[in-house]
C-alpha cells in the first residue's frame, strides 16, 4: 500500500458575495423563480406504476429461479450445493439424486430444491459459483412483485422454480 | 317597507349565502391547484387517481376529514380548544363582505319590481380599515389554539406564529397608505374607480407598496418562505398538531381563505380590481376597455366581465403564492423577525414619504 | 423579573428530518438550544457480528446495507481489505472500473444529500430535481450489476462482469450532461439570500476542533483541513488519475455545501478520465476456491466514501471467516460532533446541522 504523492494544492471553495445590484433588486430570488418556472414546462418524470412500467435492464436481479437446458430441455441443476453454500442467508436447500438412464446431462440432478424467499436478499451470490454449461442453472429472474397473503407461500419448491410460480403482474 | 326589507335583508342574505358557497368551493379546489402546480414545477404529476386528473381529490379530502375521529387531548381546555378554529376562520370569511367583485350594479326585474344587484355585499367608505382590523383578529385563533392544546410543540408553534403575525401587521398596514394617498379614499370600489380614472393601475407607481404588501401578506398567512410555524420538518405541525378531523379542516380552510383574501386585496388595490387587462392599449384604442368589459351586452355583461377579470387577476396572485412555495427555502425565526421590523417597516415608511412628496409635486406642476 | 424555564424536547426517532431513526434529546431555553444528546441504536443489526460468523466472500452483502446511500463505497472498502489480507491484487481494468463506479456512487450520494438537506431547510423543488438525476445514475447501476441500491457490485479479486454493451456510452452521456444540472441547483441555492442566511455562520467547526473530533470527509475539508484518502493513501486506480480536492475556509454549513457541490464536479471529472484511460484485459484475478488468509494477519483499510473515511479492520485466524471484523463508519464518528455544533443555535438549526454533517443511520448503527 503506497502512500501517494503529497497533497498538492487543494482547491479552496469560497463564498461569492452577491453584488449590491443583485441584493437590492432581488436578482437572486428572480433567478430561482425562473428555474422553477422553466421546470414547469419540462415533461414529468413520473412513471404511473402499475399502469405504466419501465423496462428492466437485462442484468436486473429479481428472485432466483432455475432453468432448463436451452436445447434439449432437461433441468440443468446438477445438485452440487455450491449455491447453498454461497448464500449468506442460508435460504437454499438442495437434495441431489442420480438422473435416469439416457439423460443427456451426465451428472446428478436436484431431487428437491427449495428457496425460502422470505430470507433471500436478492444479492446474486448464488449465481456466481454455479458450474453448469452453457448457462447457469440458477439465475436471477426479473420477477420482483412478490407480495403474498401467507408466509408458507414464500418457501418455494423446485417445481415452481422451474415453471416459475405465476409471475404476478400487478394491475392496479 | 318591503323595499327596505328586501334591499337590506333578503338580497344581502342571498348574496352572502351564494358567496359563502362559492368561496368554500374555490378554497377546496385551491388545495388541488396548489398540489398540481407545485407538482408540475417539480417535474411530477399531482393527484391523478381520484377522478379524472384528480378533480375529485378535494371532495375526497373533505369527506376524509369529516369522518375522522375527533381526538381532544385530555388535559386541554375543551371550550377554547373547540372555539379556536372558529375564531381563525371567521375573520377570513367576513373579510369578503367588502370586496368588490365587479364594477357595475345590474338590474334584476322580478314580480314587477326592479332591484339593483350590486356585485359586492356592502360598500363602506372605510373598507380598507375594516380589512386591516379583521385580519388582526385572526391571530387570536392561532394563539388560543396552540395554548389550549396544552402540549409543547403546539405551544412553541403558536407563540412563534403569533409574534410573526403581529409584527407583520405593521408593514401590512403601512404599505397600503401609499395607495390611500393616490386614491384619496379608503373605500375599495373608490380605489378601483380611481385607477380607472387615472388610466394606470397602482402597481406602476406603487411597485414598492405592492412588493411590501405581498411579502407581508405571505408572512401573515404563514406561507413559504415564512412558514416556520407549520414547518413539518421542524416542529411536526406547529399550532395545529393536536387538532384532528373537522377542526383541522377548519384551520386548513382558514389558511387558504386568508390567502384568497390577500390575493383579492392585492388585485383590488394594485391591479385594478375588475378592470379589464389591456396591456396599456387602452391609451391607444379608447374603445378597448369597453369592449373587453362586455359593455355591448349591457349591465349584466359588464357584471360578469368584471367578475371574470377579477378572478383572472386573483388567480395570478395565487399562482405567485404557489410559485414562492415551490422555490424558496424557509426563513429562520429570528431572521424573519429581523426582516419584518428592520427591512419592511423602514421601506414602508419611506414609500409613504416618497409617494406623498411625489404626488404633491405632480399636483403643483399640473397647476 | 420573569424567569424562563428550560424545556426538554424530544426530536423523536420518527421525525420527518432526522435522516433515519435518530433521536435527539434537546434542552431548550425558548428557542436557544442549551444541550443536546443524540440517542442512536434504533437501526443496529449486528453487522460486525455477522461479519464474524459468515465467510468473507459473503459479508459483502452486509456492507451494502450499512451505508445504504453509498453502497458501493462500503462494498469497495470491504473487498479491498480482504484482498489486502490474502495478498491478492485486482487487475488494472478492474481497478479503473472500480474508480468509475465509485465516483458515480459519490455523485449519487451527494445528490441525495443535497436533496434532503434542501428539503429540510424548505426548498422543496431541489429534492425532486436531484432525484431525477439520481435516477439516471441508479439506472446505470442497474444496467451494470442488476440492483439499484444494494449493489453487491464488487467481488474479491476484481469485478464479476465487465460493462455491458452500450453502458460506457450511456455513462458518458450522463456525465457530459451533468454540469448543467449542477448549475441549476447552484442557481436555486448558492446565491439565494434565504439559503445564505440559513447556512452561513451556522455550525462552525474550526480546523483544530475538526481534527480533535476525528471528523473526516466534507465536514473535515469544509473546515480547511486538506485531507483526502484518495490522495494520501490511494487505492484502486486513484494514484494515476488527477483531480482537485475542494477545501473550505470557515467550516460553516455553507462551506460544507460548497465542498460537496465541488466534489460532485470533481467526481464527474474523475469518472470521465477513468473511462478514457481504461485499460483492456480481464476483470478478475484468479481467486482460490477457498480463501486462505495467513493466520494472525490483520489489516485496516480505509477509503474515502462520500461521507468520510470508511474503514474496515479484519483480523484472521487462518479460516475463511474473519476472527474480528470491525467497520469504522464515518457517520458514527461525525455524529459525535453534533452536540458541540448545535450548542447555542436555534431549534431551526438542528435539522440544518444534522443534514450538513450528512449522516446515514444505517452507517451510524450498523
Amino acid at each position: 500500500m503506497s502512500t501517494g504523492k503529497a497533497m498538492d494544492k487543494p482547491l479552496v471553495v469560497r463564498f461569492k458575495k452577491p453584488s449590491l445590484l443583485s441584493r437590492i433588486f432581488l436578482l437572486d430570488l428572480f433567478r430561482g423563480l425562473a428555474v422553477t418556472l422553466r421546470e414547469q414546462f419540462n415533461p414529468h418524470t413520473t412513471v404511473e406504476y402499475p399502469r405504466e412500467r419501465i423496462d428492466l435492464k437485462p442484468r436486473f436481479r429479481g428472485v432466483p429461479r432455475l432453468r432448463n437446458h436451452p436445447e434439449h430441455g432437461e433441468d440443468l441443476c446438477i445438485g452440487c450445493n455450491q449455491c447453498a453454500m454461497a448464500c449468506p442467508d442460508n435460504c437454499i436447500t438442495v437434495v441431489a439424486e442420480a438422473r435416469p438412464e439416457g439423460a443427456k446431462i451426465k451428472a446428478k440432478r436436484a431431487k428437491a430444491f427449495i428457496i425460502d424467499y422470505e430470507r433471500c436478499c436478492l444479492c446474486g451470490l448464488c449465481v456466481d459459483p454455479c458450474p453448469t454449461e452453457p448457462i447457469t442453472a440458477i439465475y436471477m429472474s426479473h420477477d420482483f412483485e412478490l407480495a403474498h397473503y401467507s408466509r408458507e407461500r414464500f418457501v418455494t419448491p423446485a417445481a415452481e422454480l422451474y415453471e416459475g410460480h405465476e409471475t404476478v403482474v400487478y394491475e392496479k | 317597507m318591503t323595499d327596505t326589507l328586501v334591499n337590506w335583508g333578503l338580497i344581502p342574505f342571498l348574496k352572502i349565502a351564494l358567496l359563502l358557497n362559492v368561496i368554500l368551493g374555490v378554497v377546496a379546489y385551491l388545495t388541488l391547484l396548489e398540489r398540481k402546480v407545485i407538482a408540475f414545477m417539480q417535474v411530477r404529476l399531482g393527484p391523478r387517481r381520484v377522478g379524472p386528473h384528480g378533480l375529485l381529490q378535494p371532495i375526497a379530502d373533505v369527506l376524509k376529514l369529516m369522518i375522522k375521529e375527533d381526538i381532544v387531548p385530555a388535559k386541554s381546555d375543551h371550550l377554547i380548544f373547540a372555539l379556536a378554529p372558529a375564531i381563525t376562520l371567521a375573520p377570513a370569511i367576513i373579510a369578503f363582505a367588502v370586496i368588490p367583485f365587479s364594477g357595475t350594479p345590474a338590474p334584476l326585474t322580478l314580480f314587477g319590481h326592479t332591484w339593483s344587484i350590486t356585485p359586492w355585499v356592502t360598500d363602506i367608505n372605510v373598507a380598507l380599515l375594516y380589512l386591516l382590523a379583521v385580519s388582526s383578529i385572526g391571530v387570536f385563533g392561532i394563539v388560543l389554539g396552540g395554548w389550549a392544546s396544552n402540549s409543547k410543540y403546539p405551544l412553541l408553534g403558536a407563540l412563534r406564529s403569533a409574534a410573526q403575525m403581529v409584527s407583520y401587521e405593521v408593514p401590512l398596514g403601512l404599505s397600503v397608505v401609499g395607495v390611500l394617498i393616490l386614491a384619496g379614499t379608503a373605500s375599495l370600489t373608490g380605489i378601483v374607480q380611481a385607477q380607472e380614472r387615472a388610466g394606470i393601475w397602482f402597481f406602476g407607481p406603487q411597485i414598492v407598496g405592492l412588493f411590501l404588501y405581498f411579502v407581508a401578506g405571505v408572512a401573515e398567512t404563514n406561507r413559504a418562505p415564512f412558514d416556520l410555524a407549520e414547518a413539518e420538518t421542524e416542529l411536526v405541525a406547529g399550532f395545529h398538531t393536536e387538532y384532528t378531523g373537522m377542526k383541522f379542516a377548519v384551520f386548513f380552510l382558514a389558511e387558504y381563505m386568508n390567502m384568497i383574501v390577500v390575493a383579492a386585496i392585492v388585485t383590488t388595490l394594485f391591479f385594478g380590481g375588475w378592470l379589464p387587462i389591456t396591456f396599456g392599449l387602452g391609451w391607444v384604442i379608447p374603445a378597448l376597455p369597453g369592449i373587453l368589459s362586455l359593455q355591448f351586452l349591457g349591465p349584466w355583461g359588464m357584471f360578469f366581465a368584471g367578475i371574470f377579470w377579477f378572478s383572472l387577476k386573483c388567480f395570478f396572485v395565487l399562482f405567485m403564492y404557489l410559485w414562492l412555495r415551490a422555490t424558496y427555502p424557509r426563513y429562520r425565526y429570528d431572521q424573519l423577525m429581523r426582516i419584518g421590523w428592520k427591512v419592511l417597516i423602514p421601506l414602508a415608511l419611506g414609500n409613504v414619504v416618497v409617494t406623498a412628496i411625489a404626488l404633491t409635486v405632480y399636483r403643483s406642476l399640473k397647476g | 423579573m420573569f424567569q424562563t424555564t428550560e424545556m426538554e424536547i424530544n426530536l423523536g426517532p420518527q421525525h420527518p428530518s432526522t435522516h433515519g431513526v435518530l433521536r435527539v434529546l434537546l434542552k431548550v431555553d425558548g428557542e436557544r438550544i442549551l444541550e443536546s444528546k443524540p440517542v442512536i441504536g434504533y437501526l443496529h443489526r449486528g453487522c460486525e457480528k455477522l461479519g464474524e460468523t459468515r465467510p468473507m466472500p459473503q459479508v459483502v452483502v452486509y456492507t451494502d446495507r450499512m451505508d445504504y446511500v453509498a453502497a458501493f463505497a462500503g462494498n469497495l472498502t470491504y473487498i479491498e481489505a480482504v484482498e489486502r489480507l490474502i495478498g491478492l491484487e485486482a487487475p488494472p481494468r478492474a481497478k479503473y472500473m472500480r474508480v468509475v463506479l465509485a465516483e458515480l456512487q459519490r455523485i449519487a450520494s451527494h445528490l441525495l444529500w443535497l436533496g434532503t438537506h434542501a428539503l429540510d431547510i424548505g426548498a422543496m423543488s431541489v429534492f425532486l430535481y436531484c432525484f431525477r438525476e439520481r435516477e439516471m445514475i441508479l439506472d446505470l447501476f442497474e444496467g451494470y450489476c442488476g440492483a439499484r441500491l444494494t449493489l453487491n457490485a464488487v467481488r474479491i479479486g476484481g469485478q464479476l462482469n465487465d460493462f455491458p454493451d452500450g453502458w460506457v456510452d450511456e455513462a458518458r452521456r450522463f456525465l457530459n450532461a451533468f454540469p448543467k444540472q449542477v448549475e441549476e441547483y447552484e442557481t436555486l441555492l448558492s446565491q439565494n439570500r434565504i439559503w445564505i442566511e440559513r447556512t452561513r455562520g451556522v455550525g462552525v467547526i474550526s480546523a483544530e476542533e475538526a481534527i480533535d473530533w476525528g471528523l473526516s470527509g466534507p465536514p473535515l475539508r469544509g473546515s480547511g483541513v486538506a485531507w483526502d484518502i484518495r490522495k494520501s493513501n490511494p487505492y484502486a486506480a486513484y494514484a494515476d488519475l488527477s483531480f482537485d480536492v475542494p477545501v473550505g475556509e470557515n467550516g460553516d454549513t455553507y462551506d460544507r455545501y460548497l465542498v460537496r457541490m465541488e466534489e460532485m464536479r470533481q467526481a464527474r471529472r474523475l469518472a470521465l478520465e477513468a473511462l478514457d484511460k481504461m485499460p483492456g484485459g480481464d476483470v478478475r484475478a484468479k481467486v482460490p476456491k477457498r480463501l486462505k488468509p495467513p493466520a494472525g494477519a490483520e489489516v485496516y483499510h480505509a477509503t474515502e466514501s462520500p461521507r468520510g473515511e470508511m474503514g474496515v479492520y479484519l483480523k484472521s485466524d487462518g479460516s475463511e471467516t474473519a476472527y474480528r471484523c470491525r467497520f469504522r463508519s464515518p457517520s458514527f464518528v461525525n455524529l459525535q460532533a453534533l452536540p458541540a455544533l448545535v450548542k447555542g443555535h436555534l431549534i431551526a438549526d438542528i435539522v440544518t446541522l444534522i443534514g450538513s454533517i450528512d449522516i446515514v443511520l444505517g452507517c451510524v448503527d450498523r
